[in-house]
């Protein structure tokens, strides 16, 4: 059940000063560090990241490419993600992206793909797949060997999907059109599984400034429940030794620590590795207290770490 | 519904590979057939051929689809272009002519600056532009030099890169 916290002084200021519900700024300024910041950040458009595809071209190469077309471009901590400081035509709109010299992805997502530890030749499951920006990185980090399945339940994303596929020159994926939470019927057994669970999107409100006031605690509520689900239907997938990432784009801990902490309470044999990225997961929200191990899960904030809001869970599984 | 190729089929894969300059880019590597209203031949890791059973949606890179003869697809063509075994069926444009061919707008002659004198009327070409990189699929209209003849079109494009943008969006 999602929280909702008494309104101050400051949650409806804030909330008035920046087109937000009260209950939802009630609740950031439970877990987003130096909220007004982050309310302010929102205003303002996302960095942009592009992710280059190592399967067609080369981080140098890209830089030179599009360096010559205009394009200011900033490394970052991952090697193959670039911000994007100036662009003098759209992102999506250069003939490299159309060749799938890249992907437009934001540095949070391949944070939550990095996590994985991939390497060649191993069996990946990308639960909730669509459209295919961390299943197109997985392959690149794969070299195009081993295997990849892809889980995507609608026709009309498994085909955008399949789009960017093509675009980026994967060819050790397959897309399966099933749900996740029914990824046991699948009888097999994954090195990697990763979970990017749909969510109530709070942490892309600067993408999306709706969702300040179209954003309700059911979401929320909705969200967790499927999310529950889910994750426990990714554990079982894999192998003993294994990795599962979980991610979300929310910052709800009902989205994140709490889904985390339950399936810990629920299986034994499940331990939550660091992370080199972010901020330390929570270990308390209202009056709950989670396995301190949370701390180990990482969470990613707009106006802190210039990416999307994120949520990332490496979970080994034994 | 994904199965191997039978050996007729595979014989007409393995020719256009090797016309393509791309047979051996692909020795060892397993071709899988999708055959529903046409056959569209996928590359895929040996892996994923068990996956195959499972029906999915898409398994692994289409490379291009059988008719009566091997036609490649743009991530094919991409593929062949890359296996830098160039040869007569493969035409370059220039600049200005590989933004046209990104929209599917047909070759004008004045924009070939390389095509094999060799190549024949009604051929499968693969349209690279000054990088080399593959940008569209195209037919010829006219044999040899007449496909540089000036003011008329000289090519038709079939598919082009773009098209992952226009079918996507």
């Amino acid at each position: 059940m999602t929280l909702i916290f008494s309104e101050s002084v400051e949650s409806v200021d804030l909330a008035a000063r920046y087109g937000y519900d009260r209950w939802l700024v009630g609740r950031f300024l439970e877990y987003v560090p130096g909220v007004e910041d982050f309310l302010e950040k929102m205003e303002r458009p996302p960095t942009q990241y592009i992710r280059v595809n190592t399967l067609k071209t080369s981080r140098k190469e890209l830089e030179t490419r599009l360096s010559s077309k205009g394009f200011e471009l900033k490394r970052t901590s991952i090697p193959e993600v670039l911000a994007v400081e100036k662009a003098p035509i759209a992102t999506g709109a250069t003939n490299e992206y159309l060749f799938g010299h890249y992907y437009i992805q934001d540095l949070s997502s391949c944070m939550a793909v990095d996590a994985l530890d991939i390497s060649k030749d191993q069996a990946v499951l990308d639960v909730a797949a669509a459209p295919g920006g961390k299943t197109t990185f997985i392959a690149q980090k794969m070299e195009n060997t081993g295997s990849i399945i892809a889980l995507e339940p609608n026709e009309r994303r498994a085909r955008a999907m399949s789009f960017n596929l093509a675009r980026c020159g994967v060819y050790n994926a397959c897309i399966l059109r099933r749900d996740g939470m029914h990824a046991e019927k699948l009888q097999m057994k994954f090195d990697r599984v990763l979970l990017d669970a749909p969510c109530s999107c709070e942490g892309v409100i600067a993408k999306d400034a709706t969702r300040k006031t179209s954003h309700t605690p059911q979401d929320v509520d909705y969200c967790a429940a499927r999310q529950d689900k889910l994750i426990e239907a990714a554990a079982m997938m894999v192998k003993s030794g294994g990795i599962l990432v979980y991610s979300t784009c929310s910052f709800a801990p009902e989205e994140n620590e709490i889904v985390v902490d339950r399936l810990l309470q629920k299986l034994g044999n499940v331990a939550v590795e660091p992370l080199k990225y972010g901020s330390s997961g929570l270990t308390r929200f209202g009056d709950m207290k989670f396995d301190n191990q949370l701390m180990n899960t990482r969470r990613l904030y707009p106006h802190v770490h210039d990416t999307t809001g994120f949520f990332i869970a490496k979970l080994r599984v034994s | 519904m994904y199965r191997k190729p039978t050996r007729d089929e595979s014989t007409l894969i393995n020719r256009a590979l090797d016309k393509w300059g791309a047979f051996e880019f692909f020795k060892g590597r397993l071709l899988m057939m999708k055959e529903n209203a046409s056959k569209i031949v996928c590359l895929m890791p040996a892996e994923l051929e068990v996956i195959t059973r499972m029906q999915p949606f898409l398994a692994g890179l289409v490379i291009g689809e059988l008719k009566k003869q091997f036609v490649p697809s743009m991530a094919g063509a991409d593929l062949f272009a890359r296996s830098r075994k160039r040869n007569k069926f493969y035409i370059i444009v220039n600049e200005n002519a590989e933004k046209l061919v990104l929209y599917g707008r047909d070759i004008m002659g004045e924009s070939i600056v390389e095509a094999s004198d060799t190549l024949g009327e009604n051929e499968l070409v693969i349209v690279l532009n000054s990088r080399l990189e593959a940008i569209g699929i195209g037919r010829t209209r006219f044999a040899g030099r007449s496909l540089l003849q000036k003011g008329r079109v000289t090519v038709t494009t079939l598919s082009d890169a773009g098209y992952y943008l226009r079918e996507e969006g």
